[in-house]
Parts: structure tokens; C-alpha cells; sequence
């Protein structure tokens, strides 16, 4: 049953562009969707929106199947983690979380009681007297994760939460988070420009580019199938090659792919572990540098017209730099007017 | 982030209409006055000083007043001394806070905390204390004389009631903001450009005149301009310190105004005074501006 | 950090220097007054007074015109003090959170009290009180002396409310709170100690403000530093007026306790223009 229900929202800031551009997203009960994007995709955005933070243009936001479109913030049964965590920094932790408690009006001892409930849940217990400014930076994080779930909101709203963390800081709590949500099992809507983050927390994400939905699907799907030219760009690493498709083959240099599509440009997405080499007496390319990782290696090539590609080999030592070779796509998708064509 | 600091920078809730007249409401009492007490009354003074009624109470264009002023012998060696005091004192102020400032900006030592505070304290000694200790120090038989005549020196030539007086006295008062402006001109001075200017072999004056000067000349511009206003038009020092004649602007006008009552007169020497300071007070205005525009 | 002399030897001796010849110029006048302040007898040529003592406190607080001037002082600051808060404050939160048309102009109109030497533009406040009969008067002196806290009861509390984290308010506003009470319980004890800050300059400034309340005060309104001036030209009893400097600085060292932090970081000198 869907929680959240977004239904043709635009959002027009002063500048004239839209920032977010009819978008539509219906999230069901307890899950977790992402919202992936380059910045300026107007993700945050979408989640102030939501949040009540910002007034759509055009568009209705509806929560539980009742309307909140021009419900201020304080009226919305939605709770925000911020990027910068925004903890009050005159209160102590406790007072933190108590101050929305306090505006429903709830005795003093339940408030401790759920308070104190809540910092258990974040791993926090015992720190409700310390002041903000004295915790690290992912205790601050689990303070403002507190302050919202101790609201019991309908949806949780986090924007970027982990931006301002250390690498291993963010994969730590991510996995907390992610842990506790599905505890909770509290519906989620998660910002993130990180693809990481949206592939390992999400149970679905939401790709958008310029105020606008590329794709919404599972994670493994826009990793596998990604449907539009820039979710396949965005989402993991992807060798695009724009070429020619003429009586069912892509040519692009000495590259040639059958592809049983119409005669025109098409843009060839194959991912370099979707890529295999081989020596040739005709190479298509030639290796430009090869990096051993150990498990595997990474190899740069270039066309003869220097179009670079990238591909993923078992054996790096067996390929040295200049070296001739040919190339041959095992899966690959084909994508015309930013729209997916063919899959192989 | 680009979009966050934009949406960020826009108001919480955007139903401007509500709170337009709202915003102008919450203002409108300081601006009032602020044009009251401010704008009106420099507009006023001009104006009432250069159209008078004649004998016959006609009102007309008339630069009678100013024409006086630049006549009179009396005003014009108080005009001239007036000049005079905010010349010496914006020299010696940029020659005593500017090695301070530097000193301050570049040393380690601990000693420096001190200094700073020493340096800042005259700004919470109101100048009236200040008047009495400079008369209890540099005064006949002030502490200075006092002690010259421990060691067997003769009397100090006292610089109570001379021109020096307000000199001295304006100097020590002006210190503290003059540090102040020069020390946070001085933090944009990167550490990086001068260890590079060190690296190709610069000594200390050098980096001092090609590094640092360029980069705080418009401070040294706005502790001047800060300065010159505050001097050109001060009151209470060159009163209690200075000599009854030739006067500094400050007394003339306030003796022009309340004893020989005389508004017209005093008003015209206010523009005067106005006009001599408008350079440093558009410069000052615009670099606070600028500043608060970053 | 690095510094312009390559090689520092252990012993600063350039801080020596300064820190010895500011000792004598700035704290030396003040060691001598309120040397004065304690003395009963102290006849030139004498290096050290004849005779410490606090006859002369008894004296200076039993004189009629120290306390109507204290009294009259603490009024006026009080009122100035208050009138600008009340004034100032909303104003302040208006140009720093609300868009309203002419928003920068008016704000930036506020410097131009800076743009006139200071008692060129009290006679010409005063010409005008002259034809008003404010001259002489608890409220003449008031209103020139609102003149000084105009701008700088605006422009620090807009800094201060300008840096609180928008996102604190929204976060309050998400948790329930309705807009008076974000800032109620949010903004203002963010930005408070900086406002109380200004609020103690500004009182402690109007308590010393001598030029407005001579020039427009004489002869009725006589403040202490007002009073002051009469001692300093024509009290033979030094002593009185080295009581009454060591009691009118107690104010201002409380203010200079409580500024350190404002004063500490650039962002004062800034709002100077430096």
C-alpha cells in the first residue's frame, strides 16, 4: 500500500528553471527509496518538498491518502535528518530530542522514557546530558536520526546524512540506518548523490537528472538495465561509444557490433566486465594502460580515431601498453534519443 | 550543494505576500529615524545655511555664512588647526599601530596576547577618564614631572592646554580600532605568500613592501578615513585638553551653537566640517558596505 | 604560521618592547588615577603619596551631584538601552530572515550616520532640536544619544541572527514548532549571547556618551561624565575626580569582561570596515 504518494510535482524557482519537473513516485509502506543524482538534479528539492520546507508550483503530495501539498512543516508527519545535522546546539542531547515530545504536550516521564528508548535504538544510551558540540561527528548524526524517530514520523526524510562523514564513518552508519529502518520498518525517502549509498540501502532508487526521473527500480535492475544513457554514465562505470548503426552494425572506428536496429546514430553502452579482449592480427585497439588490482585489472584502450574505452580482464600481466588487440562485447545495450533501443 | 545553499538562502516558507508589509513594519521605526536624526538633519544644515531671508525675510540663495567663515581670521587658524591635529594624528597613529598590527599578526610568543590586550584597552577607557589622567600625568606637576624631578631632570614643558594635548590624547583613543582594522587587514595575508616571497630570497622589508603593503593598503584606507572622522570632528579631548584659542572645531561649534548662540554659524562650520570629510566618509561607507557584502 | 624574522631568537624581545612602552602609555595613566583615587595627602615633589586612604571615597558618594548625575546616568542608558532594543531587535531579525521590497537600500542606509564626522552631525541634530525645545531636556539627550545605538543595535543582531544555521529552524519547524516558537526556542538563545553583547556595548557606550548629552544636555541634564567635565575644569580637589573615574570605569571593565569573546574574532573590526 503506498505511504507517500507524489503526483506530477513542479517546483519553479526565480531563476525560471524547474527545478523539479513533473515528477511522480508513489513509496509503499516500510520502504526505502533513494533519490540518486548529480547535485543541481534537484533531489533536495523533491525531499524539501516533501519535507513541507518548499511549495510545489503544481503537483499534489499526499501522505496516509491525505493531502499535505500546503501543510507548513510543523503539520506534516514527516521527519528530516539533515546534512549538517542541524542539532540545537543550546540544548543538550536529551533536550534535543525532547523538544518535539514537549510540543505534543506528553508528560515529562514519558518523554524520558521514549527518549531515552530512542538512544538505545541509535546506540547512544546514557548520552542525553551531553551537549552536542561534545560529540563526534557520527554520534551527531545518530543524535538528529534520534531527534526524528523519536516522533514516530510516517516518513522519514534524510538528506545527504552522511555527506560531511569520513568513508568508513559513512559505511558504518549506513549500515545502521539501514538496520534500524528496517526494524522500524518506517517508510524512508534517502538523498543521496552517492551510488554506493543508494545500491546498498535502497529498495528502490530513484535516478534523476535535471529535475527529472531517468529510471526508478530495484538497485540491482538500474545497475543491470539502466534505461537511459545517463543512468547507464551515472550508475557504476560504463564505456558509452556514439557511432553509426548501418544495415544491423554499429560502427564506431574499427569497432563493429551487429546490432539489429534501424539505420541511424545510437549510443553503445557496455559495461568493461561486459568487455573482452583478445589478441587479433587485425586489432580494433590498442592497450594504453593496463592497472593490476590485484583481483583483477583494469584496461585502457584507445580506437584507432582515440575514442578511449575501459575493460575489466582475469589476467592484467598477460597485456602490455601498445599492444594490438580485439574487442569483444559479451552484453551490451543500445540507446537512441536518450531512450533504451536494444538490450543484448 | 549548490541547490541546498540556494534553497537554504530562501526564505523558510515563501508566502512572501504575508510578509512583505510585515518586514517593512518591523523597520519602518529605525528607518524614521534614522532619516530623522541622520539624512534631515544634514540636509537641513545645508540648507538653512545657504538659503536665508534677507532683511525683508525673503527667503533666498545666500553663502553669506561661509563667506564669513572663510573671511574670519579666528575661524579660519581653528579650521587650520584642525588640520593640523588630524594630519599629526593620522600619521602617528599609522606609525605607532601599523608595527603593533604586524607584530601581532606574525609572532608566536605569548607575549603577544598581552600586547593585544593593552593595545585594545583604551577602547573600554572612556575619554573623559582619559582627559583626567592625561592632566594627572602630563599636567603641571603630573606624574611625569614628578619623577624627572626624582632623577634631577627639569619640568616637562606640559602639553596640557597646548595643541599636543588633544594630539596625544586622540592618539591613545584612536589605537585600539586603528589595531583592530590593520590586524584583520593583515589575516588576509596568506602565510603561503610569504613563505613564497622567503623561498625567491626576499628579506623581511622586501616582503613587507612588495606582499603585505599591496594587500592592506585598503585597510590602512579605512583605519585613516575611520580615524580622520573621528578626529576632524572630536569634542570632548581637544575641550579639556586643548588650548581656548585657537579652538578645534569640535569646541568652536558647540561654543558657537550654545554660548554665543549662534546656529546658523554653527551649522555652517558643521558642513564645513562635512564637506573636509566627505572623501573619507564615502570611502569609509563603501568599504563597510563592500565588507558586509561578502 | 611563519614569520618575518627567519631566525627568532628564544627571547621575544620586539614583545618586550611593546609590551613595555603600551604598559607606560596605557596602563600607566590609569595606575597613576587610581592611585590618586586612594590618596589623602600626595604633595609634589613626592614620588609616592604621603598618605593612603578612602576619605575622599566618603566624600565623593556624600555629594549631592555625584548621585542625582549616577542616578540620572543609569536612567538615561536605561531608557536609550531599552528604546533601542525594542526598536532595533525586530528590525534586525527583519533584514536578516524577511525579503521586503527596498530590503538592502534601507539596510545599507543605516551607515550613513557613519558617513559624517560624528559632532558635526550632533550640532546639526541640534540646530534642530534648538527649534523643537528638546534642547535641555531627558529627551533631547535621549534621542541624540539613540542617534549612536541606531546602527550598531542593527547591525550586530543581523549578523547574529543571519548566523544561525537555517537549518536549525527548519529542523525545529519539522519537529512541530510553529514559526514564533522556532524563534522563540531556537533563534534567539542562538543568537543571544551576541545580541547580549550588543545590548551591554550600546548600554555601556550611551552610559559614557558625553558630546550628544554636553551639547545637547547643558545646563539642566548633567551625566556623570557630564559632571566629569565639570570636575576636571573647575574641581580643585583632584581626588573627587580620581574617585569618580575609578567608579564611572567599574561599567566599562564589565564590558570589556563580557566583549573579549565579540571583540576576539575579526568579525568585530569587520563591522568597523577593516
Amino acid at each position: 500500500m503506498s505511504v507517500l504518494h507524489i503526483a506530477d510535482v513542479t517546483k519553479t524557482f526565480s531563476g525560471g528553471t524547474n527545478a523539479v519537473d513533473s515528477f511522480s513516485l508513489d513509496v509503499a509502506d516500510g520502504e526505502l527509496v533513494c533519490l540518486l543524482g548529480p547535485s543541481g538534479s534537484g533531489k533536495s528539492t523533491l525531499l524539501r518538498m516533501v519535507g513541507g520546507f518548499e511549495q510545489p508550483n503544481s503537483g499534489r503530495i499526499t501522505i496516509d491518502g491525505e493531502e499535505v501539498t500546503h501543510l507548513p512543516p510543523e503539520r506534516r508527519p514527516t521527519g528530516m535528518v539533515f546534512q549538517s545535522h542541524a542539532l540545537w546546539t543550546h540544548m543538550n542531547v536529551f533536550k534535543n530530542l525532547a523538544f518535539g515530545l514537549k510540543l505534543r504536550r506528553m508528560p515529562a516521564a514519558q518523554i524520558r522514557e521514549k527518549v531515552e528508548a530512542v538512544l538505545e535504538l541509535v546506540g547512544l544510551a546514557g548520552y542525553g546530558d551531553r551537549m552536542t558540540t561534545q560529540l563526534s561527528g557520527g554520534q551527531q548524526q545518530r543524535v538528529a536520526l534520534a531527534r526524528s524517530l523519536v516522533l514516530e514520523p510516517k516518513i522519514l526524510l534524510l538528506d545527504e546524512p552522511f555527506a560531511s562523514l569520513d568513508q568508513h564513518l559513512r559505511e558504518r552508519l549506513r549500515e545502521e540506518v539501514r538496520d534500524i529502518q528496517q526494524r522500524l520498518k518506517i517508510t524512508t525517502l534517502f538523498v543521496t548523490h552517492g551510488q554506493d549509498e543508494a545500491l546498498s540501502m535502497a529498495d528502490r532508487i530513484v535516478v534523476m537528472a535535471n529535475g527529472k526521473t531517468e529510471q526508478i527500480d530495484r538497485p540491482d535492475v538500474v545497475y543491470r538495465d539502466p534505461k537511459t544513457p545517463f543512468v547507464a554514465g551515472f550508475i557504476g562505470t560504463m564505456n558509452l561509444i556514439e557511432g553509426e548503426v548501418s544495415n544491423g552494425i554499429f560502427v564506431r572506428s574499427a569497432l563493429t557490433v551487429p546490432l539489429p536496429i534501424a539505420d541511424g546514430p545510437a549510443t553503445l553502452a557496455i559495461r568493461p566486465e561486459a568487455l573482452d579482449l583478445s589478441a587479433s592480427d587485425i586489432p580494433k585497439a590498442s592497450v594504453h594502460r593496463v592497472t593490476d588490482y590485484g583481483s583483477h585489472g583494469l584496461v585502457d584502450l584507445d580506437l584507432a580515431d582515440g575514442t578511449r574505452v575501459k575493460s575489466m580482464v582475469a589476467h592484467p600481466d598477460m597485456l602490455r601498453a601498445g599492444q594490438g588487440v580485439d574487442l569483444l562485447p559479451r552484453a551490451f545495450a543500445a540507446y537512441r534519443n536518450n531512450q533504451q533501443i536494444y538490450r543484448s | 550543494m549548490s541547490e541546498v545553499a540556494k534553497a537554504a538562502a530562501r526564505p523558510l516558507m515563501e508566502n512572501a505576500q504575508s510578509r512583505r508589509p510585515l518586514g517593512l513594519l518591523l523597520v519602518a521605526i529605525p528607518v524614521f529615524l534614522m532619516i530623522w536624526l541622520v539624512v534631515w538633519p544634514a540636509i537641513n544644515a545645508i540648507s538653512r545655511t545657504i538659503w536665508r531671508p534677507d532683511v525683508d525675510g525673503n527667503v533666498g540663495f545666500d553663502l553669506s555664512s561661509y563667506a564669513f567663515f572663510f573671511s574670519d581670521r579666528y575661524s579660519l587658524d581653528n579650521l587650520a588647526i584642525t588640520l593640523w591635529t588630524t594630519l599629526v594624528c593620522a600619521i602617528l597613529l599609522l606609525v605607532i599601530c601599523l608595527p603593533i598590527a604586524l607584530y601581532l599578526r606574525f609572532s608566536r610568543s605569548r607575549l603577544s596576547g598581552y600586547v593585544q590586550a593593552l593595545a585594545i584597552l583604551p577602547m573600554f577607557v572612556p575619554s573623559i577618564i582619559l582627559a583626567f589622567a592625561f592632566i594627572r600625568v602630563l599636567g603641571p606637576n603630573g606624574m611625569v614631572d614628578i619623577l624627572f624631578n626624582a632623577v634631577g631632570l627639569p619640568k616637562i614643558r606640559t602639553p596640557y592646554l597646548t595643541p599636543w594635548g588633544p594630539v596625544i590624547g586622540l592618539v591613545w583613543d584612536n589605537i585600539p580600532l586603528t589595531v583592530l582594522i590593520l590586524l584583520s587587514g593583515l589575516g588576509s595575508v596568506a602565510n603561503q605568500s610569504i613563505e613564497a616571497a622567503r623561498d625567491v630570497g626576499a628579506n623581511a622589508l622586501r616582503v613587507f613592501r612588495h606582499i603585505i603593503l599591496p594587500r592592506i593598503s585598503n585597510s590602512i584606507l579605512v583605519a585613516l578615513s575611520f580615524s580622520v572622522l573621528g578626529i576632524f570632528s572630536s569634542f570632548t579631548l581637544p575641550y579639556l585638553l586643548g588650548p581656548a584659542s585657537p579652538e578645534m572645531l569640535g569646541p568652536f561649534m558647540q561654543r558657537t551653537l550654545r554660548e554665543v548662540q549662534d546656529p546658523i554659524g554653527a551649522m555652517t562650520q558643521a558642513v564645513i566640517a562635512f564637506g573636509f570629510c566627505i572623501v573619507f566618509g564615502l570611502f569609509y561607507v563603501r568599504s563597510v558596505a563592500r565588507n558586509q557584502g561578502k | 604560521m611563519t614569520t618575518l624574522v627567519p631566525v627568532r631568537s628564544r627571547i621575544d624581545w620586539l614583545g618586550i618592547v611593546f609590551a613595555a612602552l603600551l604598559s607606560l602609555a596605557i596602563v600607566g595613566p590609569l595606575v597613576v588615577v587610581g592611585t590618586w583615587a586612594f590618596t589623602e595627602v600626595w604633595r609634589y615633589p613626592n614620588i609616592i603619596p604621603q598618605q593612603f586612604g578612602f576619605r575622599f571615597w566618603g566624600q565623593t558618594l556624600g555629594r549631592a551631584d555625584v548621585w542625582n548625575a549616577l542616578v540620572l546616568s543609569l536612567q538615561l542608558s536605561t531608557v536609550v538601552t531599552l528604546l533601542s532594543a525594542v526598536i532595533c531587535l525586530p528590525a534586525a531579525y527583519a533584514f536578516a530572515r524577511m525579503s521586503f521590497p527596498g530590503r538592502n537600500i534601507l539596510f545599507f542606509s543605516f551607515l550613513a550616520g557613519h558617513a559624517f564626522p560624528k559632532f558635526g552631525l550632533l550640532v546639526a541634530i541640534a540646530a534642530i532640536f534648538l527649534q523643537l525645545n528638546l534642547i535641555g531636556t531627558f529627551w533631547g539627550v535621549v534621542l541624540i544619544q539613540l542617534v549612536g545605538t541606531l546602527m550598531f543595535m542593527i547591525w550586530i543582531p543581523v549578523a547574529a541572527f543571519q548566523a544561525v544555521d537555517r537549518r536549525m529552524e527548519e529542523a525545529a519547524r519539522d519537529v512541530g514548532a510553529s514559526p514564533f516558537r522556532v524563534f522563540w526556542s531556537i533563534t534567539l538563545p542562538q543568537a543571544g549571547p551576541t545580541i547580549a553583547a550588543a545590548v551591554l556595548l550600546s548600554f555601556v557606550g550611551t552610559f559614557y556618551e558625553t558630546e550628544g548629552a554636553w551639547l545637547i544636555g547643558a545646563p539642566g541634564i548633567r551625566t556623570m561624565p557630564v559632571l566629569m567635565i565639570s570636575y576636571i575644569n573647575n574641581q580643585m580637589v583632584i581626588q573627587y575626580g580620581a574617585v569618580l573615574s575609578v567608579l564611572l570605569w567599574v561599567p566599562s571593565f564589565i564590558a570589556l569582561m563580557f566583549a573579549r569573546r565579540v571583540i576576539g574574532g575579526g568579525a568585530f573590526a569587520r563591522g568597523f570596515g577593516g
